[in-house]
């Protein structure tokens, strides 16, 4: 039993990471239909700011400032920058192209995530770098239950995660700027006449989905330790398996498919074998597309004719 | 900075002297080669990617050698570099460019056994030599490609090695061996296996792809009869993530790795293993000028080096050979003198000289334990 339990806490984390990036992949895909392929990239800028962060305090084994203090310029530096670079990317990127065929954004995306990679690459050079998180985080600041072990950095990630995930909830359902996203999302057109700002709502989307990224890049780092100019790539693919089985473009859907894709990682690797974890987890998925083709939480459109 | 161009001066003049008054054939060699011996080689490696440091690594010492072998043979060998990522498809396009360039002559790379296996068939279509510093999967020597060749030893020999250390030195009574599905890993795999289960040890097998840097969900079936997991991994980074999983869920077992985990920047779990090919060039006496230069141009080094370097030494050799017969490198000269190599002492403290296959005969693993401080301990393997 504790075994299981160490595998649902393990899966918990990671999925709620996953599910952090997925929510930009279904927010941007919501407002303008796109697929942001580079959005797991800003994944992974968001992890280099953290990085760079705890250089600028000392460095993990000698930080200048208390802990907490350091974790929050960590991820409100990250949420701040990526969400700022988000809103350049559709501010030059994809807004010139909102009225193009839908192909040219796509191969755009996909350009602006190469464009992401080699600047790292550039700007930071190729080699791996690590947070070294026990340095500053202690194990011993976790909880243990019996056998199963959630450390502090879990703990932090779950909270916060899921602290971010319900604040946005309540962002889209509840304030002004959620409705203009929704009306949006629903009709881009009729938003307009309606005295929407249609710019400033995808702005807006684009920062707070590339701010969510930012601060999952900054968790990731804090989990997985280590830092490199690819590692948006499995990030953003992870993302969007989780977008496309929640519901591409609801928000629930999003989180549900995350926490669904890390848990069932974590439970095939655990319990079947490591060996096989995408092939199951990807059956899974296939499996759940062919009995919902609109993912568990999505909708299907209606085309009036 | 002034200081260091001081020092590498230094030491590349110590060089080039210690290269001139090695034997009287060098020297006559370079006297007769001075006039048209000119080439170009490749240099495929993993420069960026998840292994920069070991690309970089290997890249630093191939231009040293040919810096070297420059001034010691009077040659003209230039250097033409390659991103390989660790990744086949990318080697394979790389390799592609290499083999439609008429002037290389040879290629030095790539690093990983999966890319060899992507690059071989090119390599032999062009009749183009490689020698790899550090791709030890034992397929690679079974006569498929038959312009391949290599510095360090194979799994063959690495595996059971590494294995019967385990058994006698470790006494696991279960372990956990977890391959990074590449073909460098599950080779290497494939011949440890058997030597722990023929010790009654029982074994787990798992399999995470390179890419994966979470591995709490693996770490979790880690049980408390576990007490040694075997990571024969290329991304060091990687195994130091595993250890610290261990660590997070209080679990005890020690780390033995292979081969891509010597990189004592990025894995430090103390108490672990690492099994390597390459040698620590600091405690050879013999290559205290090679290791100063190195250590002075490009900053401190582990273990990927030394082996490129020899790689890159045997065909600057060969180059210089063609040349002192009189003819023009091209592949197929430069790759008969390669056949033919046989160099009595190296810079790896041993002989090298290839077999029919491209193996290097009687080649050596050497271990090393990893203290609490991080630092790594050379220890007897036998």
């Amino acid at each position: 039993m504790a075994f299981f339990f160490q595998e649902l806490v393990n899966g918990i984390t990671t999925g709620a990471l996953y599910a952090l990036v997925a929510l930009g992949f279904t927010m941007v895909y919501g407002v303008l239909q796109l697929l942001n392929f580079a959005h797991g990239d800003l994944y992974m800028v968001g992890a280099y700011v953290g990085f760079f962060v705890i250089q600028w305090f000392g460095g993990p084994a000698k930080l200048t400032i208390p802990v907490p203090l350091l974790l929050v310029i960590m991820f409100v530096l990250a949420a701040g920058l990526v969400g700022g670079l988000g809103v350049a990317i559709e501010r030059f990127a994809y807004r010139p192209l909102r009225n193009a065929p839908r192909i040219a954004p796509l191969i755009t995306a996909i350009g602006v995530s190469f464009f992401l990679e080699n600047s790292a690459l550039l700007l930071f050079g190729a080699q791996t770098r690590i947070y070294n998180t026990p340095e500053f985080i202690s194990f011993s600041g976790g909880i243990q239950i019996g056998s199963v072990s959630i450390d502090a950095v879990q703990i932090l990630v779950l909270v916060l995660g899921l602290v971010l995930m319900a604040g946005l909830q309540l962002l889209v359902n509840r304030t002004n700027l959620g409705k203009q996203m929704r009306a949006v999302a629903a009709d881009r057109e009729a938003a307009e006449m309606l005295g929407i700002n249609v710019n400033f709502t995808i702005a807006a989307t684009f920062f707070i989905g590339s701010a969510l990224a930012g601060i999952a890049g900054v968790m990731g780092g804090l989990l997985f330790n280590q830092v490199t100019a690819m590692i948006g790539f499995i990030a953003g693919l992870k993302a969007f398996t989780a977008a496309v089985v929640g519901g591409i473009g609801s928000i629930p859907g999003a989180m549900l498919g995350g926490l669904l894709l890390g848990v069932a990682e974590s439970f095939i690797t655990g319990y079947i074998s490591s060996t096989y974890t995408n092939l199951f987890v990807f059956a899974l998925l296939i499996a759940v597309m062919l009995v919902r083709p609109t993912g568990l939480l999505g909708r299907a459109q209606l085309q009036k004719v | 900075m002034r200081r260091n161009a001081i020092i590498a001066t230094a030491a590349l003049g110590a060089l080039v002297v210690a290269g001139c008054s090695s034997g009287g054939s060098s020297s006559s060699s370079g006297t007769a080669a001075t006039k048209s011996c000119v080439a170009t080689i490749g240099m495929e490696g993993p420069l960026t990617g998840p292994v920069p440091f070991l690309g970089q690594e290997q890249l630093h010492f191939a231009q040293l050698a040919v810096l070297k072998d420059n001034l010691a043979n009077h040659t003209k060998i230039t250097l033409v570099q390659g991103d390989t990522q660790l990744n086949p498809a990318q080697a394979t396009t790389v390799t592609q460019q290499f083999t439609s360039n008429p002037k290389i002559v040879a290629t030095v790379g790539p690093a990983g056994s999966q890319e060899v296996i992507a690059v071989g068939p090119l390599m032999a279509r062009a009749g183009m030599a490689f020698i790899s510093g550090s791709a030890t999967a034992v397929a690679l020597t079974t006569g498929k490609y038959p312009t391949f060749f290599r510095t360090v030893s194979k799994d063959s020999v690495q595996g059971p090695q590494d294995a019967n250390y385990i058994v006698k030195n470790l006494h696991p009574k279960a372990l956990m061996i977890v391959d990074d599905q590449e073909a460098y890993s599950t080779g290497l795999v494939s011949a440890m296996v058997p030597v722990f289960q023929s010790a009654g040890i029982k074994v787990d097998h798992e399999s995470v792809s390179q890419k994966v840097t979470d591995f709490s969900s693996l770490v979790a079936k880690v049980t408390p009869t576990t007490t040694v997991v075997v990571l024969p991994w290329q991304v060091a980074a990687n195994a130091q993530q595993f250890g610290r999983n261990l660590a997070q869920q209080h679990k005890k077992a020690l780390i033995f790795g292979t081969d891509g985990l010597y990189d004592p920047k990025s894995f430090t779990i103390g108490g672990s293993y690492v099994s390597t090919f390459g040698p620590d060039i600091t405690a050879i006496p013999a290559d205290a000028p090679i290791a100063a230069a190195a250590k002075a141009k490009y900053g401190s080094f582990g273990t990927f080096g030394p082996p490129t370097y020899a790689a890159t030494h045997v065909i600057d050799q060969a180059i210089a050979a063609v040349c002192k017969s009189g003819q023009t490198p091209s592949r197929a000269n430069v790759l008969a003198a390669i056949k033919k190599t046989d160099e009595p002492a190296t810079i790896l403290g041993q002989p090298i000289k290839f077999d029919s296959h491209g193996d290097v005969v009687n080649g050596k693993f050497f271990l090393f334990k990893i203290d609490s401080s991080g630092k790594y301990q050379l220890i007897p393997s036998g």
